[in-house]
């Protein structure tokens, strides 16, 4: 891998992104209701107001001609101000990511750090009761509501135990590291969930496909102890396939995760993004879908590189 | 008045038997109990702006803090907060002018109040507040009332002579009762991104301590109240309030079960009973001034102006089956004044539940069953949509027996719901056949709005001469008895035309730690702590 290749990869982004945004705009266009609308059946705005206030907002004006003032200040820095709450665009987004990669990065170890020996297991024990109980439990994780499951942990650690805080992200007037961290395990571990099942999954199938490989097999022939075969050579080359899975689940984490948060009432992206939704705010949902297309790009581009650095075979010209 | 559409369910109100005997115990016990404690409320929605002129939601977290100059107390009249009394035209401080047209308010504001920061508060902030937020470069959710002051007098630091354009008996409702703002530290600011929207300057019992998006709001004592209790110690009772930020239902209901909430409102009713049988818990029923109600668009199919279709539809719907869905706590009404108001009339025309009335009426009326049950005319079937706001629970529920109790006499409804902005923007623009929905009003309701020609919340097109003209008789005197004989009059005009009809009031369910002593709820649009001075948690 050279310069040159990340320089392309790079540069073929800009095209992308340009559609993106020009695909996202359209559809919040022709999506019903303009952020004016929460004024418009208010009886104490006048319908002059909300004239002056669709100029401001530079609403009058043909789609394409916002399209292009919004591009140009999204490229300069200036992604104006929320419709909903006045504030600046920025401000808001810096806001709710840090909570956000908060929880999504905690979950996003917790899931890497579990998935990774359960799949291992299962597949060094294939066809035995740990694999079949492993296999079980994943199914079981991928099919269960998000939202059943934490009520029942809410209901078990925070009313019947009284161990955690049942939802927030810090107790009122305190905020050290160890409140956050208790308001942190629930949502963490509810999200890990969910990413335990499904990459524990593809790591067993990764790892038995690598077991059955004939270099494996060599390699137990030559007499290699056990161990240093499975974690020397197949474990390694098990994970291969594990990292783009993983590296393009990380662009998930930024987009938000909805649901939990909301549940959870975790002041993060995803939100910010629902209720920026249903307000219409133009500024903010741009913002958000921006970056949250850049993140799935980079994502994308990192785990082409974490590919080609685990395994220097794979050459990108 | 102006937060009348975003507000539904948002408020409540005790009977007012049950709120007077309970201030005059819990009032009798408040000398000699302690006083303290932190209450911490969880509020399900997101605070966008703790000003209260630039949001629509509930003032809920800023009452404590921010005052007006009067207040809707718990039976839903104004009583005076930081004005000394409530301008009557009785007392003199209001003046009609001769010829009836316009009208003089003097207000006489309390002496020795001060804001938070120390400094007094006078008659130059009640003249800033209108000028502030009538400034058009403000961009405010509500600026009603600002419109009808042409110019405000100062003659000395505790008097504001008002001088409005038209003789306006809802003054009330707006602009000085929300609140007053500080013109001394907001003279010359723009008001749409100060840091006033998120550590506003009042003169109410609490401060804001900490604010932070999509958390909480927290507030702590002001120590320098101005308001003492009866035994001349000085108020608030409380040490702390927290507002908490949960929007997910059952994960308040959870805080509320694990103590780290202690009062929640408009609990689903669904949860009420398990609520109240917990512990240490009681769930209190609020009346609000807030009914449901189904309308029909006048601009939509052309079958909805029929009066035969609009009766059929009044006879075909089981009101008590709505209200036994819900839990049995609405109660089933006949008129849009909900039954707490003197206005309220008795005697409008009714449409008892009858499967076979409406049939009967639509059988002359000419709608003849085709081969699938459904009704039609001239080829036109009647077939519409009905749209209730998408994921309100009580409402969903409402709209399924809705849709059955029309089936069984030939009608079809068809579900449309909406959320957010396109629900609202379905509503103002009247892109709905018929709608699903509830309003809350304030103390004083201006019912124009919804039934005027011109109303603003008039998304049906629906058009009355002799409606606007009472409405306007109604909504233009100071006169109780004249406004009285006109809003009986323009009941039983609605009730007899038709355009809305109403089902059932609203109750808002509020769970509440026992241990907070003298609660009493607001049933106005206002909010729940517009009086929180006076509270405070039994250890």
């Amino acid at each position: 891998m050279n310069v040159n290749f990340l320089l392309k990869r790079l540069a073929g982004m800009l095209p992308l992104l340009l559609g993106v945004s020009l695909i996202l705009f359209g559809i919040l266009h022709l999506a019903p209701g303009t952020p004016l609308d929460v004024y418009a059946d208010n009886p104490s705005v006048s319908p002059e107001a909300l004239e002056q206030m669709r100029l401001a907002l530079g609403l009058d004006q043909p789609a394409h001609i916002q399209y292009f003032h919004w591009v140009r200040g999204f490229l300069t820095g200036e992604w104006g101000y929320s419709i909903r709450t006045g504030q600046p665009v920025t401000r808001e987004v810096v806001e709710h990511l840090g909570p956000t990669l908060l929880l999504g990065g905690t979950s996003f170890l917790l899931a890497l750090l579990l998935a990774v020996p359960l799949g291992v297991v299962s597949a060094l024990r294939r066809s035995s009761a740990v694999d079949y109980g492993i296999t079980f439990a994943s199914f079981l994780g991928i099919s269960m509501p998000v939202f059943w499951l934490a009520l029942m942990l809410q209901l078990l650690f925070s009313v019947q135990w009284r161990l955690l805080p049942s939802a927030g992200m810090t107790t009122i007037g305190d905020g050290s590291p160890l409140d956050l961290a208790r308001h942190l395990i629930l949502p963490a571990c509810i999200l890990a969930f969910a990413n335990v099942a499904g990459w524990s999954r593809y790591m067993r199938s990764s790892m038995v496909d690598v077991l059955s490989q004939d270099y494996v097999r060599t390699a137990k022939a030559k007499g290699l102890p056990g161990r240093q075969v499975v974690y020397r050579h197949a474990l390694r080359n098990a994970l291969l396939p594990m990292i783009t899975v993983i590296a393009l689940d990380f662009a998930g984490i930024v987009s938000g995760a909805v649901i939990t948060e909301t549940i959870f009432a975790w002041p993060g992206i995803g939100r910010l993004f629902i209720e920026s939704m249903n307000g219409r705010d133009y500024p903010v949902l741009l913002a958000l879908m921006m970056i949250g297309s850049l993140v799935l790009l980079i994502s994308n581009l990192l785990s082409d590189i974490a590919y080609a650095i685990a395994d220097p075979r794979i050459s990108y010209e | 008045m102006a937060k009348q559409q975003r507000h539904q369910y948002s408020t409540f109100r005790n009977s007012v038997r049950t709120a007077l005997l309970s201030t005059i115990l819990l009032g009798g016990m408040a000398a000699a109990q302690q006083r303290g404690g932190t209450l911490t409320v969880g509020l399900s929605y997101d605070i966008d702006t703790l000003n209260v002129y630039s949001t629509g939601f509930l003032h809920d977290a800023v009452a404590p803090v921010i005052e007006g100059l009067l207040a809707p107390d718990k039976n839903a009249k104004y009583v005076p907060v930081l004005a000394r009394e409530v301008p009557t035209v009785r007392n003199g401080g209001i003046k009609v002018a001769a010829d009836g047209k316009t009208m003089v308010i003097t207000y006489k504001l309390r002496p020795n109040v001060k804001w938070h920061d120390g400094k007094p508060f006078t008659s130059a902030d009640v003249k800033f507040t209108w000028e502030a937020v009538k400034n058009p470069k403000f961009i405010a959710e509500s600026k009603s009332g600002t419109e009808d002051i042409s110019r405000i007098e100062t003659p000395d630091p505790l008097t504001a002579v008002v001088y409005y354009k038209r003789v306006a008996p809802d003054f009330a409702s707006t602009l000085f009762t929300f609140g007053i703002l500080p013109r001394h530290a907001l003279i010359g600011k723009d008001l749409n991104t100060d840091v006033y929207n998120t550590k506003p300057l009042g003169t109410g019992p609490f401060i804001v301590k900490e604010f932070r998006r999509g958390q909480y709001v927290a507030l702590v004592r002001n120590p320098n109240y101005w308001r003492k209790d009866a035994k001349g110690q000085s108020l608030p009772y409380l040490d702390a309030m927290n507002f908490k930020i949960i929007p997910d239902s059952n994960t308040l209901v959870a805080q509320l079960r694990s103590g780290e909430v202690q009062m929640a409102y408009n609990v689903p009713y669904a949860q009420v009973k398990q609520l109240d049988a917990l512990a240490g818990m009681k769930v209190v029923q609020n009346k609000v001034l807030s009914w449901q109600h189904l309308d029909f668009n006048f601009k939509g199919p052309a079958a909805l102006r029929d009066i035969a279709v609009r009766q059929a539809f009044a006879h075909a719907i089981n009101r008590g089956a709505i209200s036994k869905a819900l839990g049995g706590y609405p109660q089933v009404i006949d008129s849009v004044v909900v039954p707490v108001f003197d206005t309220y009339n008795r005697n409008v025309p009714r449409y008892p539940y009858s499967v076979t009335r409406a049939n009967a009426i639509l059988d002359a009326a000419g709608y003849r069953r085709g081969a699938d049950g459904i009704r039609a005319k001239n080829g036109q079937r009647l077939s519409f949509r009905i749209m209730v706001q998408a994921g309100r629970a009580n409402d969903e529920v409402a709209q399924q027996v809705i849709i059955a109790n029309l089936k069984a006499v030939g009608i079809e409804l068809k579900p449309d719901n909406k959320s957010g902005v396109a629900f609202r923007e379905a509503r103002y623009n009247g892109s709905y056949d018929i709608w699903y929905g509830g309003w809350i009003t304030s103390a004083d309701p201006v019912y124009s709005v919804f039934f005027g020609s011109k109303g603003v919340n008039n998304g049906q097109a629906y058009s009355n001469p002799r409606i606007d003209q009472l409405l306007t008789r109604a909504e233009s005197t100071l006169d109780a008895t004249a406004q009285r004989t006109a809003l009986l009059a323009f009941q039983t005009e609605l009730m007899k035309d038709l355009p809305s009809l109403p089902l059932t009031t609203n109750i808002s369910m509020i769970a509440v730690t026992d241990k907070l002593v003298n609660f009493v709820p607001n049933p106005t649009n206002m909010t729940n702590f517009v009086d929180v001075a006076e509270w405070y948690l039994r250890r």
